[in-house]
């Protein structure tokens, strides 16, 4: 029949679209993917050469993401950050203890004024091939790292101390002045002033060895199958499956015992995982505390918190109004119960904080250096502000309503209720209506960046512990990290003097004034520290949460 | 059954009255479509009249009383900061009635369906021009729109009415959120236009060679007449299925707009944010009620119309 | 027939221009840029501007396309920034793998599902079948998909533990009996996916499979052919099908094109890696790159499927002779 045809040739016609599609895309698959590795889904490294260690024992199975990038020159994220710090090293590392540690270097000689820095290697330090590590690979390394042609956003932030990096990096000079290699196995660096914090930041991956040999065969591919000098490298890499690190067995600090480490990077709820016996290491989160924090269950003897150097907090834009009157920003400090809230919206799982210097860190007190909640006091604060509330809204002596908008990122299901609930008490408290306004984060990063944000919600993660990384790259009128438009003569003093103050005890001292200050002129308003929740399988000995991303792998052993 | 409706031979009009009465006589009598008509009367009803109905404020939080399930003094629950579940649900609905004022302002409902009609009957390079249009706006990345839309345009028309509101009487418009729906669904109106005027434009393409329409033009009917009178009702079940499907979509939409951080900020109740609240499944293990309030309602009200458009359909072809 | 295919084939590049060119306006010009969100928490302005500079962001805004569009047509379509050290292709390809994988079974679902529930509603018309058929399934389609997942998740994955809380793993997996047969049965991971894909879909492939249905039921030559004597599932299979086919063939085409787009929401909460839940990213990140890449692709799929189905249609439905003025 002549319709019966027609059915037929429909079906024919659309298996035939269906057989193009998919022959189409499995064709792409195919003839994408310059690289000499093939498949995309299974980027795979052959084992380096080098032994097979029979010391190491043991597989760890934990949960993780892509990394953005496995280049340690280029990485931002702590997510990345977390696979390099294991393949790479560099200089002076930071122990489990915080404390900074040699790393390649066997020793490291300041000299008095503080200014100059000689660096000698130690004689057992190879690379995952096998290559031995030489002076010269540092030196390469660093110039890497600050070479115009890799427009790496972090380098210079990190290696800008060292005299002419600044120079270099903006294509000014052909060469970093204060760099020299003073043989193969010595280094030395010259700082443009003296710079207590700087071995502090050597810690950060931009001043990871690379091998400069892989690179300039393979400039575009090499960090699929990188060559490093860390504790594990890497062994495999399914890209969204898969990433396993592989234990360096002539790693100079010692084989780590734990042969092999496996990130699963996809497969949903992690405490699943984890009870279903996939997962070795899970956080715990909101949903799940009741029942870790429970005595008579199963997950509470594997539970542990662990305190992080990550402060979230409100950051007030000082130019703007109402924000340059600090009655206004105590006031709004002081009718916001955050211990409260934190029980409530996150079961207590972030401790408030009680500075802008996190637990751990030098300078930290135990003393509660913040605002505290009270209410009498904020109304006081407000009343003597050179605003008033009028119809739920601040204004000013000429009747001009100044609105507060509070400015998120927006994020569905993250979208954040802790701060509606602060909302809802500086309405009930102070009678003043704050409005949320969510961006994606890109706008918000823009608008940020152009300071053109009235309040918005922050947070900082620690990248070595030293309080300079938070107090004067925040709060220093000049750093170009102040987003907050504040200036406090006295505050820059403090800072100033404590750069290049090289006596520990009177820095942190000068910090710690320092640190004072800020909060009395309440230009953040810090909300929270976080902590780390987690649950480690019994199998595992040694499990730790840093308070910020440092190697730790090699501490870690499984009896299994 | 383009022949058993609607043109009575003394008038031009597409139903006439009497028509429409008996429409309405045939849809009252299908029980289901008048208890969907009720209940979407009621949620809208609740959302209109929020501030009267609902028993608390959608922003009072009590902090001590958390994630309570139903109980005598809150008759849903209450949500993770101890608001009052059935009020933020009532501020919900209002939500959901200023979105869907929104949409329909914007045009967004007629707006593929008379391209489609157009692109249809017409034919030719009109047809060709509208169609190709479509191609190129059905494959702009829609994300990347609404995000930048929102971003920058969304961010003017705002401060416009702040502004606007802050010189005349009028008030709480920004905060209703209507100003960033209302840009949010006319440039969105300007990409998604495009399935409904397909769908539309192949029914009428298959229409026109009929004999009645032939018949018609041959007659000497006007373009208007033949669109009008005898294609529209041939069209209008599919036309009644996409603007059903469309209003019952919204309050999905909603949703996904919440998500993107569009419309309605927090702390006002839409039920977006509180599906979020409460999805995750070890959230819905541990409070089920945060997840089944919002969703059931918004369920029931996208029940209710699709089973509204059905029947009404069924009315109008009198099957 | 050949020059009409070949005309519209022609419109192909014209499109993919304006489309690239449109989104690649739109992306410049919007707040925030890819080096601005790849610089992490130490943002030092003189330093991302230099870096902007470098990366050609700077330029006129016809500078730029035109330096994206040589390397576009040679199939280049430039480095991803959110995993760095890979191109755009290596990074897209398997995404959209995998979201179509997924696609392609849920529509085969849905489709197949659909017409069959919507024949028999159209059949069982009158009866009290046809609207419990057509309730059941608009109850279905109501359900938020925020609002399905959750519960089935918590009721299959945490409670039952008898499938995985998300994640992907291929479309087969294999079964063993004893541990000796092998029996190759679909993913564990698919089924939460699929119902949460299909469900919504299939009421509305019923309900227009029905009114189609049900319209040409009474239509002139239907009449004919009964009054001639045919039997009813003959009339049905050979008469009633395939014209009511036709707002399906529209649709289904338009789903087919759609599925190497992936869903966003099905692959966010239940973690597999597609297509959607990137290019969401991309967006978030302005990984221009990656969107440009993946609207072109996705733009041409479009405008091929969209003929591919005016074809269709002219085939099946002779009186819709395309391209015929009036």
């Amino acid at each position: 029949m002549f319709k019966r045809n027609k059915l037929l040739s429909i079906l024919i016609i659309f298996v035939a679209i269906l057989v193009v599609i998919v022959g189409g895309l499995s064709a792409s698959l195919l003839l994408s993917g310059e690289s000499e590795e093939s498949v995309n889904t299974g980027i795979t490294t052959s084992t380096q050469a080098g032994t097979d260690n029979n010391l190491s024992v043991g597989q760890l199975r934990l949960s993780g993401s892509d990394p953005v990038t496995l280049d340690p020159h280029l990485a931002t994220d702590a997510g990345s950050a977390e696979y390099i710090v294991e393949i790479y090293s560099g200089l002076v590392t930071i122990s489990p203890d915080l404390e900074l540690t040699l790393d390649l270097a066997s020793s490291v000689d300041i000299s008095d004024d503080g200014i100059t820095y000689t660096f000698e290697l130690r004689d057992d330090i190879f690379f995952h091939s096998g290559r031995r590590v030489t002076a010269e690979d540092v030196a390469w390394s660093i110039k890497r790292a600050l070479s115009r042609e890799l427009q790496s956003t972090v380098s210079l932030a990190y290696l800008g101390d060292i005299l002419g990096a600044r120079e270099y990096f903006f294509g000014l000079s052909e060469d970093i002045t204060g760099l020299e290699l003073i043989d193969d196995k010595t280094i030395q660096f010259t700082l443009d002033s003296p710079k207590p914090f700087f071995l502090a930041k050597l810690t950060y991956p931009c001043a990871f060895v690379v091998d400069g040999q892989q690179i300039e065969v393979n400039e575009r591919n090499w960090t699929r199958k990188p060559n490093g000098t860390g504790p594990y490298k890497l062994k495999e890499w399914r890209l969204s499956e898969q990433i396993t690190l592989y234990a360096h067995d002539r790693y100079h600090l010692g084989i780590p015992p734990l042969k092999e480490v496996v990130y699963l990077l996809s497969g949903g709820s992690a405490l699943t995982r984890f009870e279903n016996d996939e997962l070795d290491v899970a956080f715990i989160s909101v949903n799940d505390v009741e029942r870790a924090r429970d005595v008579t269950s199963d997950l509470n003897p594997l539970y542990s918190v662990w305190p992080q150097f990550t402060i979230s907090y409100f950051a007030f834009n000082i130019e703007k109004p109402p924000f340059d009157d600090v009655h206004i920003r105590r006031a709004l400090g002081l009718s916001i119960d955050r211990k409260k809230i934190a029980e409530v919206t996150f079961s207590d799982m972030l401790a408030p904080a009680t500075g802008i210097l996190a637990p751990g860190l030098p300078g930290y007190t135990d003393v509660d250096k913040t605002l505290p909640f009270n209410p009498n006091r904020a109304r006081e604060e407000l009343l003597a502000s050179k605003y008033k509330v009028e119809n739920g809204q601040l204004v000013t002596s000429q009747g001009e309503v100044v609105p507060i908008v509070i400015t998120e990122v927006g994020g569905g299901a993250e979208a954040r209720i802790d701060t509606q609930a602060f909302l809802e008490q500086w309405r009930t408290e102070l009678g003043v209506n704050v409005e949320i306004r969510q961006t994606d984060f890109a706008t918000y990063l823009a608008e940020s960046d152009a300071k053109q944000l009235q309040m918005f919600n922050g947070g900082w993660i620690m990248d070595y512990p030293d309080p300079e990384n938070i107090l004067d790259l925040k709060f220093h009128s000049q750093s170009g990290l102040n987003d907050l438009g504040y200036q406090n003569t006295a505050v820059d003093e403090l800072l100033e003097l404590a750069r290049s103050e090289l006596n520990p005890d009177q820095r942190i001292a000068l910090y710690r004034d320092a640190e004072k200050l800020i909060l009395e002129d309440a230009a953040w308003l810090p909300l929270y520290f976080s902590q780390n929740h987690v649950v480690v399988n019994a199998d595992v000995n040694g499990w730790f949460e840093p308070p910020m991303v440092v190697p730790r792998l090699r501490f870690i052993e499984v009896n299994r | 059954m383009g022949e058993n409706i609607a043109i009575t031979p003394e008038s031009n009009e597409l139903i006439s009255n009497n028509e429409w009465v008996l429409i309405w006589r045939r849809l009252r009598a299908k029980k289901l479509a008048m208890i969907s008509l009720v209940l979407i009367i009621i949620i809208y009803g609740a959302g209109l009249f929020a501030p009267l109905v609902a028993p608390y404020s959608y922003t009072e939080t009590n902090l001590d009383r958390g994630l309570e399930g139903p109980s005598r003094d809150h008759w849903l629950g209450t949500d993770r900061l101890g608001r009052d579940m059935l009020s933020r649900s009532i501020y919900s609905a209002r939500t959901t009635l200023i979105v869907t004022t929104a949409v329909v302002v914007s045009g967004s409902l007629i707006i593929g369906n008379v391209l489609g009609l157009l692109a249809g009957y017409k034919g030719g390079w009109i047809d060709s021009l509208i169609m190709r249009i479509g191609e190129v706006f059905s494959s702009l990345p829609g994300l990347l729109m609404l995000i930048l839309i929102n971003a920058t345009l969304g961010e003017r028309v705002i401060n416009g009415v702040r502004w606007f509101e802050a010189h005349t009487f009028f008030s709480g418009i920004v905060s209703s959120g209507i100003a960033s729906y209302l840009t949010v669904f006319a440039a969105l109106s300007l990409f998604f236009w495009v399935g409904t005027a397909r769908i539309i434009r192949s029914q009428v393409l298959q229409l026109r060679e009929r004999e009645f329409i032939i018949a018609a033009e041959a007659l000497g009917a006007s373009p208007r007449r033949i669109i009008f009178v005898h294609l529209l009702p041939s069209v209008l079940f599919l036309i009644i299925l996409q603007i059903s499907a469309t209003l019952g979509g919204i309050a999905g939409s909603e949703i996904l707009l919440s998500w993107f951080g569009v419309g309605v900020q927090p702390p006002a109740a839409s039920f977006g944010a509180m599906i979020f609240q409460g999805s995750g499944a070890r959230t819905f293990q541990a409070h089920p009620h945060l997840l089944l309030v919002p969703g059931l309602i918004v369920t029931i009200l996208l029940f209710s119309f699709a089973l509204l458009g059905d029947a009404l359909n069924d009315a109008i072809s009198s099957r | 027939m050949a020059g009409y295919v070949i005309r519209r084939l022609l419109w192909l590049p014209l499109i993919l221009l304006i489309v690239s060119f449109f989104t690649f306006c739109i992306a410049r010009f919007g707040p925030g840029d890819p080096v601005s969100v790849a610089a992490g928490q130490i943002r030092d302005e003189a330093i991302l501007q230099q870096i902007r500079e470098d990366r050609g962001l700077d330029g006129s805004i016809f500078e730029q396309y035109l330096r994206w569009g040589q390397g576009a047509i040679r199939g280049d379509f430039g480095e991803s920034l959110q995993q760095r050290g890979f191109t755009v292709s290596e990074v897209i390809f398997p995404r959209m793998w995998v979201s179509a994988q997924l696609g392609f079974i849920a529509l085969i679902l849905v489709f197949g599902l659909g017409i069959l529930f919507g024949l028999i509603a159209a059949w069982a018309n009158g009866s009290w079948i046809d609207p419990l058929i057509i309730s059941v399934l608009l109850f279905l389609q109501a359900i938020p998909i925020l609002v399905v997942i959750p519960p089935l998740l918590w009721l299959f994955a945490v409670q039952l533990n008898l499938l995985p809380v998300g994640g992907w793993d291929g479309l087969i997996d294999i079964w063993w009996i004893k541990g000796v047969i092998a029996i190759p049965i679909p993913d564990p991971h698919l089924y939460i996916p699929l119902v949460a894909f299909s469900l919504p879909g299939i009421a509305g492939v019923a309900r227009l499979m029905r009114i189609s249905a049900l319209e040409v039921q009474n239509e002139d030559y239907i009449r004919t052919a009964r009054s001639k004597g045919l039997s009813e599932p003959d009339i049905a299979i050979k008469h009633v099908l395939p014209n009511s086919l036709l707002p399906i063939v529209t649709v289904f085409g338009f789903a087919l094109a759609s599925i190497i787009e992936g869903a966003f929401f099905v692959e966010t909460l239940l973690g597999i890696p597609g297509i959607g839940r990137f290019v969401f990213e991309a967006v978030g990140s302005r990984d221009y790159d990656v969107i440009l890449a993946t609207t072109v692709i996705f733009s041409t799929v479009f405008v091929v499927m969209n003929l591919i189905v005016e074809l269709i249609y002219g085939f099946i439905d002779p009186r819709v002779r395309l391209g015929d003025t009036r």
